[in-house]
């Protein structure tokens, strides 16, 4: 291959954001990040749009409240009790079985398509890790050509790179 | 609330993890010993258990009137030492309150530790335990289902709901500090926490989700927590009994669940901090601030009673006039005044700026308010069955050894498995120290109040 991998390690967001930011200018898309807690400005600058996993959770919520309707309704069917005189579908009592259905599922669809859409478990190393990028440092990964390296590297310590090296 | 002292920011990301870290270090013997003392009492309350589903329900003080006290009474008081973990860790996160990164991983952890405690009381309370199925949604051979109607499968579905979202919260906040930890361990420990942190590597495709979820679940967490109490409390109010029955309850129950919570967190942090050396983290701040919502949580409380009691006198209902008569001077009248004292006046104290920072005083209030709260649904419980509705079906109710001991050995329960907890995962979260101290700085530097 002709590519290189280029890893910067900076000592702050602001900066590591920067670098981002001049890669980007350099069109240049295929790079990560990696940083100790999620950091806004590093997302600000790769401008990543919002997770889509909101929208899996919303469909676990919804599908909460109709099992929950579905439960308590169609067992009331199933049954015909007759309870005090009161209407068979008593509904007010149910939207308590209704609500807890809506947070669970909803709850467990959202975990999971975090799970499944952040790619964990994971069973390989992305590129370019270091350990420190989990404890102080943050980390940018890109991946270039070899006659665009030169330039890459120099982007990065512009930007207040502590550590630039270069891999394969 | 007051502007956070310099020392909350001093520490720089790398002292974090140290501190962290350190705390996970091998334990000593006295450690063991006390994690052993824990489980032995676990092992003794089992027993008792045992006896009790070979013997019947016979075992215990219940008799006609008074079929629920303290195992329903423990189930009501841990349900509510769980709900501050998830005001902590929820609630205070949707309003970013930046003292809750220290304290959050502690609580939260208490929060499942006591939701797991919580559950063993409906099914210890019940004679024939072999049939606690008959709870879920799940027919019978006639194919009757569970009524839906009824406060106690609520509950069913509250409580297990309220495990499982708390337990992916805990879980994903878990994630990138475990991978820290990873990083650090040697040995089977590596092993372990690679396993655990399930290739966290922290990059940006990873945050984005995690950032999503973890605010979604928080948003999903909050009504959760406000709707388990009350449907909790609805256990009660719902029936027709004097004492129980009163539409302040949900909010009532809500507010003394937080208030008994947070003198929980406190109980657990002040010696955890020793012990664990995390001084550097948890800030006299972070005290102050738990304990201000003591202060506030304790005026509602006091509230709630001196409403409970106006509108007893202003319904005018004689029956009901008698069961409160007999709450405050009935021969279990020491019970409420006690409770008075550790909900209502000693948290009073609290009122001082020196008392809240003196953490040996906080910690002796901490325990009051918890016997003061542990008194209080004891007395809602069983004091209001013990005197029904007519006197010749009053009754009198002493708990037996068994259920003495099955609460002790809850109580052990609870403090063994978080103990193991503290010594083997990170009970602070490195990942939301390090995210709280570079918000707290950028705003000390645009000059604002970093009290928030």
């Amino acid at each position: 291959m002709n590519t290189v991998t280029i890893i910067g390690s900076f000592s702050g967001e602001g900066e590591c954001a920067r670098a981002v930011r001049a890669v980007r200018t350099a069109r240049i898309d295929d790079f990560h990040t990696f940083s100790p807690f999620p950091s806004h400005k590093i997302a600000a600058a790769i401008e990543l749009p919002k997770s889509p996993s909101r929208w899996v959770a919303l469909v676990g919520g919804i599908a909460g409240i109709l099992t929950g309707l579905a439960v308590t309704i169609g067992t009331t069917y199933e049954w015909r009790l007759n309870a005090g005189g009161k209407p068979l579908v008593s509904w007010p009592p149910f939207i308590v079985i209704t609500f807890e259905l809506m947070i669970l599922l909803g709850g467990i669809s959202g975990f999971l398509a975090f799970l499944f859409m952040s790619g964990v478990p994971a069973f390989e190393s992305a590129s370019g890790y270091n350990s420190h990028f989990g404890e102080d440092r943050f980390g940018l990964v890109v991946r270039c050509t070899k006659e665009d390296a030169d330039g890459v590297e120099s982007m990065l310590k512009t930007a207040g790179a502590e550590e630039v090296v270069r891999g394969v | 609330m007051a502007a956070a002292p310099k020392e909350v920011i001093q520490p720089d990301f790398r002292a974090i993890d140290r501190g962290v870290l350190r705390a996970m270090e091998p334990a000593g013997r006295a450690y063991w010993i006390w994690v052993a003392s824990c489980f032995t009492l676990v092992a003794i309350a089992a027993g008792f258990w045992l006896r009790q589903i070979y013997e019947g329900l016979g075992v215990t003080g219940l008799r006609q009137p008074v079929n629920w006290a303290v195992y329903i009474t423990n189930f009501v008081f841990w349900v509510g030492i769980a709900h501050s973990g998830t005001l902590i860790s929820a609630i205070l996160f949707l309003f970013r309150t930046r003292w809750r990164t220290a304290v959050y991983r502690a609580a939260e952890t208490m929060t499942i530790f006591a939701v797991a405690t919580a559950g063993l009381f409906p099914l210890i309370h019940l004679g024939r335990v072999w049939f606690f199925y008959w709870l879920l949604p799940y027919p019978n051979e006639r194919s009757l289902q569970p009524d839906f109607r009824s406060p106690l499968v609520w509950d069913a579905f509250a409580v297990s709901t309220y495990l499982t979202v708390s337990s992916l919260f805990w879980t994903m906040g878990l994630i990138p500090d475990v991978a820290n930890a990873r990083e650090a361990a040697t040995g089977w420990r590596k092993k372990f926490y690679t396993i655990v942190a399930m290739g966290w590597q922290g990059t940006d495709r990873q945050w984005r989700h995690f950032s999503m979820v973890y605010l979604l679940m928080a948003g999903l967490a909050t009504p959760l927590v406000i709707s388990v109490h009350s449907v909790v409390s609805w256990d009660f109010a719902m029936a027709q009994l004097p004492g129980w029955h009163s539409t302040i309850f949900a909010p009532y129950f809500v507010a003394g669940a937080i208030f008994s919570g947070v003198a929980m967190v406190i109980t657990l942090l002040v010696p955890m901090r020793k012990l664990l050396k995390l001084e550097e983290l948890l800030t006299p701040w972070h005290f102050d601030n738990l304990a201000k919502v003591i202060l506030l949580t304790s005026l509602i409380v006091s509230y709630s009673y001196a409403t409970e009691t106006f509108m007893t006198w202003y319904a005018g209902d004689p029956i009901e006039q008698m069961t409160f008569q007999m709450r405050y001077f009935g021969p279990w009248g020491w019970m409420f005044w006690m409770m008075v004292l550790c909900n209502c006046l000693i948290p009073l104290l609290l009122f001082s700026p020196r008392i809240r920072v003196n953490l040996r005083a906080l910690w002796v209030i901490s325990i009051f308010v918890n016997i003061g709260m542990w008194l209080e649904r004891f007395v809602i419980i069983a004091g209001s069955l013990k005197v029904n509705t007519i006197p010749s079906q009053w009754g009198p109710y002493v708990p037996s050894i068994t259920e003495i001991m099955i609460t002790v050995g809850s109580f052990a329960w609870f403090l063994g498995l978080f103990s193991l907890f503290a010594k083997f995962m990170p009970i602070v979260s490195m990942t939301e120290m390090k995210e709280g101290i570079v918000w707290l700085r950028a705003a000390l530097k645009r000059g604002y109040s970093t009290g928030a």
